[in-house]
Formats: structure tokens, C-alpha cells, sequence
């Protein structure tokens, strides 16, 4: 069984936000609620500050707090290593959110982010917490998998397009949307990224070329300490950086 | 007050609703209450209903848990704490506490009951829960398990309950219960505990100590509802109450135990923010701004430094004014421990959005207060009704005489 997981290429990573937005269109996301979003943030201080991004979908843990956490086994982990929500088990306890490490996961029904809100402007039908006019075709949608419009009261994240990926052909070492042949199993944000910083793959097999650059490009996870062992790596080569700070500066 | 406690359903509904008519000091908190809590909820059904949850000021951007969750553990530890406090006379045999042990347990039931609604009204899906955590059975879960224990631990109250209620104070089967009971109160507020302790991602709250935190804490929150109760049972005059509880109101025993658990509790406070403050690890920061903000040092001076030396001056631990004011501003500050516990251990951004440089703001809504006020009137009607109806200063003939001489010291 395929280990799926993500590598970004920090050095090739331009900031451009593409993913999320492809990611929102792809998802159904309600406006300002990014399963995969762009964190940008300064280094420094005048004059020689810098602006930096990070890339961050969800890390698809292989030892997921949030699932160890959820007291009704709503947050699960499947065979190929996707971290998913079940929406019809979800009791909207949030205990998965505050022990995300990496803040990636949504609660439905808290304020809108951008104005006017759009649970109003298009209201949902049939549970659905909205009615976006994009939305995937109804065929694709499966709230076990957390896949589609979420209904009320749930908490949402990303699934590293759990609808695409599981009809990859079995055995496939990576998603490569070059290939025409596996672009429609890709996940919408590495589809989408021009500068081609984001790659897709089998974790477990050691020929996939996830694998190698992990090992080749020394990819390094965010927050390792943790434990949790994410399965996104990041490729930082010369200029990138994973940040490991909350960036306030403590003082007392 | 010359009351017939009722002995059937129906004579204990009729007395409830006659309650409405009659004038003393559970007449009065049962009517105020009951409006208030009438009033509150209609509110907050009302902003669930229009708004949902989005009426709350939590976010998925910072503070995920907000001052639903701190009133849901603030009376979930109350009633843990009245039920350690029962279990002095119905498990260790200290007698002389026999005269609030029974006004304990039906304090605790309350206090659980009105934790359990806050938390309901937070949820989600609330009724989605009564299936799907006992079929999911995930033991990795801290919440499961505390689920799993204030469940027993309530059951195991109503039966107790209901013995002290038959006057059923000694037998084997009423011991096996108390036992029982303080076992699972015990890990129930420990699992509460460490729901937040088992927290690495959020050093604010991580560590095993948190469990015991709110063990100590819980005691100290339960020591001040009973002595608080008590005196308002009486409308604050002793001469009021029989004469067991008088003078275990005007002895120094209680007094001592409860100026014991506030320096405990102070000290626990006190380290915790001095190795907040001393440590570098990331998310420690919350602790910098908790010490900015007023809430804590009224918290920490005024809400338990100052009952602290007022439990402890000889003059003022058996002055019953005394009393009633050391405990209810440990109520106080026993609910600020809990929001800004809760808090603090969230505003600390981890990755998400826009990168934040400062801790996130939050503000409880005006629907999260009323949530608050349901919590409280719900607390205040039912422990009314409970006074009205079930004669809660009563305790075990025989032991009584003894324990009048144990508690003259």
C-alpha cells in the first residue's frame, strides 16, 4: 500500500498563492478558509529584514495528534496514509484543532473571514453549510472521506485531494502532473504550482522521486520535535528556512 | 425555615412550583434564577439558531476553545471538588464534616449538570455524541475517558444520593458507593486535567502536573461552593442553621482546610507562572502576556492572596461574613484561573494565515456570557430546588453528637 506524501521545493517556491486558490476551487473552501495556504512573514528587522512565505496544506501525519486526540474516531488515518476527517461521526468538539500543531484544521460555522459572508450570499441546501457556485460535481462528493461542501458544526481540513489521489492506479510511485496520463489523480495544488515546487508521491517505495529528494535535497519536516512525522517535507536548499519560531519575540 | 420536605414526585413538583409564592432566601434565588436562566437561554437558542456557532468569538485562527470550555470545566471541577469534600465523613470518617456532606453531593450533581449543559450548547453536534463516542471507543483519547468517568461519577452521585435521601448514611452497599465515588472523581478531574496536560504542541498546559492542578484546584473550587452555600441556605445568619452545621460554620476546621487548599492552589499558580516566565521554549510567550493583563493579578491577589490571610487570621476564619466573602471571591477567581488557563494555552499562534507577531486577542461574545449566565442560573435553580425539597443540612442521627464535639475542636 502506497505511503502518499508531499515534497516543496522552498528554493523554487515563488509566494504566488496559486495552490490555494486552486485548492479552494478544487475543495468547495469558503473564502478565507485555506486547507492550503501561503504564511508570509518577515525575518529581521529594518534594514535588513526580510519577507519570507511558507508553504503549509495539512502534513498528513504519520503519528497524527489530532487522531489520537478525537473522542469519536472522526479524525482517522487511512491504509495509504492520509489523515481524513469523517464528517458524519464529527461532534464539532474542536479537541483535533487545538492539538494540530500546525493550525490546518476548520471549524464550519465561526465567523466569515471575508465580507459579506458567503453561507448567506449562497445558502446551502441538504446540510450543506453553503452552496458555492463552483462546487465539485455531486458524484465526487463523500463527507466519510471529508470530501466536498462540509455540513454545519464540523471541522474541515485539507485531504490532499482525497477524491483524486485514491483513483490513482495502485502501485504508481509518483503523481506527476506532467504526465498526462496521472494529472486527473494529482492533487489540485501540485497541479497547479507553475514554478513546479510541489511534488506528490509514494513515501514507501524508495524509487519514487519524492523519495529521493527527500534524501538526495535532505528534506526536513516543520515542528519534528513534536513526534507527530509529517509527511510533507520541505526542500530548503540555500534560501529557504522551515520556520521553527512563533515569532514573538519574548520579553519580560 | 419550617419547611415539609416533600416524600413523592408530586408533592417535590408541587413544591417547587409553590416556591414561586413563598418569601425567604431559596424562594428568592430559585425565582431569580429561574428567570435568568429562562431569559439567558432563550439567547442563546435564539443566537444558535440565527447566527449558529459563528456567535462565538472563537476562531479556527486562534482561539479554538473559548470561555464555554473554561465554564464547562470550572463547574465540572466544582462538583468534582464538593464530592472529595463529601467523602471527608462518607469515605475517610472525619464525622464533623457529616453535616455538608449530603448538601456536597447534591451540590455536585447540580454543578455537573450545569457543566454538562455549558458543554452540550458548545458542541456542535451534541446529540451525534450519545452514540458516537461509546461506539468509537477511542481509548487514545483523553476526552473519551474523562467522558467516560464524570459519566460513572454522576451516576455513582444520584445513587448516593438517593441513599442519604432513604437515610441510608452506613450501610455496606452506601460505603461501596462513596468509595466508588471518590475513586472515579478522582480520575474524572485528573482525565479533565490531562484532556490539557497531555498537550505537547501547547507547553502552556503540557505535563502530568496539570492533572494534579486540577485535582487541588478542583477541591479548592468545591471548598468555597459549600462554604458559600451554606451560609446562603441560611440567608448568611448561623443562628438559622441546626445546630451540627452551626458549629461547623463557626469552628475554625473548615476554615483551616479550605486557607490549606487556596495556598496550595497560590503556590501551584505561582510556580507555574515562574517557570512560564524563566523558560524559553516556544509558546511559553503566552505567560509574558498573561502576566499584562489585570485579570491575572486580580485572580492571584485579590481572589486568593487575600482570602488566603483572611482564612488564616484566627478573628476573621470563624466570622461567618468573613467566610461567605473568602469563598465567593475564590468562586471568582477559580472561574478567571479557568478562561485565562484556557486561553492563554491557545493565543500563542501556531501556523495560520498571515503570520501573527502577537498573542491573538479574545474576547468572550455576548453569546458566550449568557452561555456563562445559563451555567450559573442553571447551577443556582437547581441547588434552590434541592434545598427546598431534600433537606440538605440532614446527616446521621447517631454520629451527630460526636461529630458536635469534634467539631468544637
Amino acid at each position: 500500500m502506497a505511503k502518499w506524501g508531499m515534497v516543496i521545493d522552498l528554493e523554487k517556491c515563488v509566494g504566488c498563492q496559486a495552490c490555494t486558490v486552486a485548492c479552494g476551487m478544487e475543495n468547495n473552501r469558503l473564502p478565507g478558509e485555506n486547507w492550503q495556504d501561503v504564511i508570509f512573514f518577515t525575518e529581521g528587522t529594518y534594514p535588513s529584514a526580510q519577507l519570507k512565505w511558507f508553504p503549509r496544506p495539512c502534513q498528513h501525519c504519520e503519528n497524527p495528534s489530532c487522531m489520537a486526540v478525537c473522542p469519536t474516531g472522526a479524525t482517522y488515518k487511512t491504509e495509504d496514509g492520509v489523515v481524513l476527517v469523517d464528517w458524519d461521526k464529527c461532534i464539532g468538539c474542536k479537541y483535533c484543532m487545538v492539538a494540530c500543531p500546525y493550525g490546518v484544521r476548520f471549524y464550519t460555522d465561526e465567523k466569515p473571514l471575508v465580507a459579506p459572508d458567503m453561507r448567506k450570499v449562497h445558502e446551502g441546501k441538504e446540510s450543506h453549510s453553503w452552496n458555492p457556485p463552483w462546487k465539485m460535481p455531486d458524484a465526487r462528493e463523500d463527507w466519510k472521506h471529508g470530501v466536498g461542501i462540509q455540513p454545519h458544526d464540523v471541522v474541515s481540513k485539507c485531504t490532499f485531494c482525497y477524491h483524486r489521489i485514491s483513483k490513482a492506479p495502485k502501485g504508481t510511485p509518483d503523481l506527476d502532473p506532467q504526465d498526462p496520463k496521472l494529472r486527473e489523480f494529482t492533487p489540485a495544488c501540485v497541479v497547479t504550482c507553475a514554478p513546479g515546487a510541489r511534488f506528490f508521491g509514494d513515501l514507501s517505495n524508495p524509487e519514487s522521486n519524492v523519495s529521493r529528494m527527500i534524501g538526495d535535497k535532505r528534506g526536513v519536516r516543520l515542528l519534528d520535535q513534536l513526534g507527530n512525522k509529517p509527511q510533507v517535507y520541505y526542500l530548503t536548499g540555500d534560501g529557504g528556512a522551515v520556520p521553527s519560531s512563533r515569532a514573538i519575540n519574548k520579553k519580560v | 425555615m419550617n419547611f415539609t420536605y416533600p416524600k413523592t414526585p408530586s408533592e417535590a413538583v408541587s413544591g417547587a412550583l409553590k416556591m414561586f409564592g413563598e418569601s425567604h432566601t431559596t424562594a428568592t434565588i430559585w425565582k431569580l434564577s429561574v428567570a435568568v436562566l429562562l431569559a439567558s437561554l432563550a439567547f442563546v437558542f435564539y443566537m444558535l439558531f440565527t447566527e449558529g456557532h459563528a456567535a462565538f468569538n472563537t476562531s479556527s485562527d486562534g482561539v479554538n476553545w473559548g470561555s464555554a470550555i473554561a465554564t464547562y470545566v470550572f463547574f465540572a471541577l466544582i462538583s468534582s471538588g464538593l464530592t472529595i469534600i463529601a467523602s471527608l465523613s462518607t469515605v475517610f470518617g472525619f464525622k464533623q464534616f457529616y453535616p455538608i456532606a449530603k448538601r456536597c453531593i447534591w451540590l455536585a450533581i447540580v454543578t455537573l449538570i450545569a457543566g454538562f449543559s455549558v458543554l452540550a450548547l458548545e458542541l456542535g453536534h451534541p446529540f451525534r455524541m450519545l452514540w458516537a463516542v461509546p461506539l468509537g471507543m477511542q481509548i487514545h483519547s483523553p476526552m473519551f475517558w474523562m467522558g467516560v468517568f464524570y459519566t460513572i461519577d454522576l451516576g455513582l452521585l444520584l445513587v448516593k444520593f438517593y441513599l442519604m435521601w432513604k437515610e441510608d448514611w452506613d450501610s455496606p452497599f452506601s460505603h461501596f458507593i462513596g468509595n466508588a465515588g471518590f475513586m472515579a472523581v478522582i480520575l474524572a478531574s485528573g482525565m479533565l486535567g490531562l484532556l490539557f496536560g497531555s498537550m505537547a504542541m501547547r507547553p502552556m498546559w503540557f505535563g502530568s502536573a496539570t492533572s494534579v492542578f486540577y485535582i487541588l484546584s478542583g477541591v479548592l473550587s468545591g471548598a468555597a461552593a459549600i462554604v458559600f452555600s451554606v451560609h446562603l441556605a441560611y440567608g448568611f445568619n448561623t443562628k438559622n442553621m441546626p445546630e451540627p452545621l452551626r458549629l461547623l460554620a463557626q469552628g475554625d476546621q473548615l476554615p483551616k482546610v479550605f486557607a490549606t487548599l487556596i495556598g496550595i492552589v497560590l503556590l501551584f499558580l505561582l510556580t507555574r507562572i515562574w517557570v512560564g516566565l524563566w523558560s524559553n521554549i516556544d509558546g511559553m510567550e503566552g505567560f509574558v502576556a498573561l502576566l499584562k493583563t489585570p485579570w491575572f493579578h486580580i485572580e492571584v491577589w485579590v481572589c486568593l492572596a487575600l482570602p488566603f490571610l483572611m482564612m488564616l487570621t484566627p478573628s476573621m476564619q470563624v466570622d461567618p461574613k468573613w467566610q461567605v466573602r473568602a469563598s465567593f471571591l475564590v468562586l471568582l477567581g477559580m472561574f478567571i484561573e479557568r478562561l485565562q488557563f484556557i486561553v492563554a494555552g491557545q493565543n500563542v499562534p501556531m501556523f495560520k494565515g498571515t503570520w501573527m507577531n502577537a498573542v491573538t486577542p479574545y474576547t468572550p461574545s455576548l453569546t458566550e456570557w449568557a452561555l456563562v449566565a445559563v451555567g450559573i442560573s442553571a447551577a443556582l435553580a437547581l441547588y434552590a430546588l434541592g434545598d427546598r425539597l431534600f433537606n440538605l443540612s440532614d446527616a446521621p442521627k447517631v454520629s451527630m453528637e460526636a461529630a458536635g464535639q469534634l467539631a468544637r475542636g
